[in-house]
């Protein structure tokens, strides 16, 4: 089996016409659903937040079978996943695009966790300690993409749990707990 | 005999042909028991070699097979019912059930990859990855008995031949032989081009491309634009093997 880095590809991706966009509706379905199932989950396991459409990603191009994804084709995919929730356009013209293997609910649940987890609930920490602090190490924190983390901590303080402010001496936001 | 006259006559033919009847129906009557005993010797002598093999049977698929042919020159048909002595003594009725159902589930499952046609030996290898437990005892033969049951179901099950490759159908898609000769003419690269279509099989371009339509829209076939030569190709996942994957997931 091919393989990218330590990632499993599935067989469809070696079968050449799962590189073109079907025609037919049933056919095209499906197609679109396999493809959904593998931009996840290469992403969730190689930590990828954003895909750039016009760029090279992995996913695009086989190069055992010579065969590379349209843009046409690359759109629809991403756009399949931006209309079940788990991606999110970045742009107008859809250049780029968030990927969101935990919805944002989701990621708002394991900052939770691992505030409680670390006794956090009443401290205070900066936006970029979430993401590169020792504490969030080996987390799935760690590394997450700040556009993703900053929807999820709004989340959060639309709940009240809770407050973002502006800190004084760094560019840094930081964080007020409550949960 | 010479014919005579007279009411005497008359009398005497119609005894004879009297005697001559009887006769003749006592020797077909011989015939027919010493037939009978025949038979039921052979039957008794059968379920004899079915009890004492009853073992190779179940676990042996060409042992199995050749069982088969043997019951079917004697007019024994051990799946006929399930509750008959031949299902009672081997459970081979159950087996073959099971697998019916077995295969059901993976052409259902498979569908929507390869448009309800499957190779055979594609769907043999699927079914014994889903018995993990007795991997070596499903043979094609068995596959296609289980599928000759499956026909009482009137579900449209069949198994069609293309080129060297059988294929099951569980779609009541009607493949005529246009279709039929696509497919085999798929078997030796997994795809078709027009071009390839009109130049092997002499058609017209009209011909081969309402053919090619036609697959595509009954899901058999998928379109590939990426081959560097721009020429389109006409993939067919049931010729291909590429329905293992789902088995996985």
């Amino acid at each position: 089996m091919q393989k990218l880095g330590d990632f499993k590809l599935p067989h469809f991706f070696n079968y050449p016409p799962y590189f073109t966009l079907q025609p037919v509706k049933e056919t095209r379905e499906k197609q679109i659903q396999l493809w959904k199932e593998l931009i996840l989950d290469y992403c969730r396991t190689q930590k990828i937040f954003v895909i750039k459409l016009e760029e090279e990603f992995p996913l695009f191009s086989n190069s055992v079978i010579e065969r590379t994804l349209s843009h046409e084709a690359r759109e629809a995919f991403l756009s399949a996943l931006v209309a079940e929730g788990r991606s999110e356009w970045l742009d107008k013209g859809r250049r780029s695009c968030l990927i969101l293997w935990h919805r944002i609910q989701d990621w708002a649940d394991i900052i939770v966790n691992f505030v409680k987890d670390n006794g956090f609930e009443d401290s205070v920490m900066t936006v970029e300690e979430i993401r590169s602090g020792i504490e969030s190490r080996g987390t799935e924190l760690h590394g997450i993409d700040r556009t993703i983390l900053m929807r999820a901590l709004k989340l959060l303080e639309q709940k009240g749990k809770l407050a973002i402010f502006k800190g004084t001496s760094t560019d840094d936001e930081g964080i007020k707990f409550s949960v | 005999m010479r014919r005579r006259p007279g009411i005497g006559g008359l009398q005497t033919a119609a005894a004879a042909r009297d005697q001559y009847r009887v006769l003749g129906g006592n020797v077909a009557k011989l015939r027919t028991d010493l037939m009978k005993e025949q038979l039921t010797t052979f039957r008794s002598q059968l379920e004899e070699f079915a009890r004492k093999h009853k073992n190779d049977i179940r676990k042996n698929p060409s042992f199995r097979s050749q069982f088969h042919e043997m019951c079917a020159k004697v007019g024994v048909d051990p799946l006929a019912s399930n509750k008959g002595f031949w299902a009672e003594l081997l459970g081979i009725g159950d087996f073959y059930y099971e697998l019916g159902v077995q295969i059901v589930e993976i052409c259902l499952a498979t569908r929507l990859l390869n448009g309800g046609l499957i190779d055979l030996q594609e769907l043999c290898k699927l079914l014994r990855q889903k018995r993990k437990h007795d991997r070596e005892a499903v043979s094609e033969d068995d596959c296609l008995r289980a599928i000759s049951k499956l026909k009482t179901l009137g579900s449209g099950f069949e198994v069609i031949s293309a080129g060297k490759k059988k294929l099951v159908r569980s779609v009541p898609t009607e493949l005529n032989k246009d279709h039929n000769e696509i497919l085999e003419l798929a078997q030796s690269q997994g795809y078709v081009t027009v071009d390839e279509v009109e130049r092997r099989l002499n058609w017209t371009y009209g011909r081969a491309i309402d053919a090619l339509d036609t697959l595509l829209d009954e899901g058999l076939a998928m379109i590939d634009d990426g081959h560097r030569d721009g020429n389109r190709r006409y993939w067919f996942p049931c010729v291909s093997s590429i329905s293992s994957f789902v088995a996985d997931s």
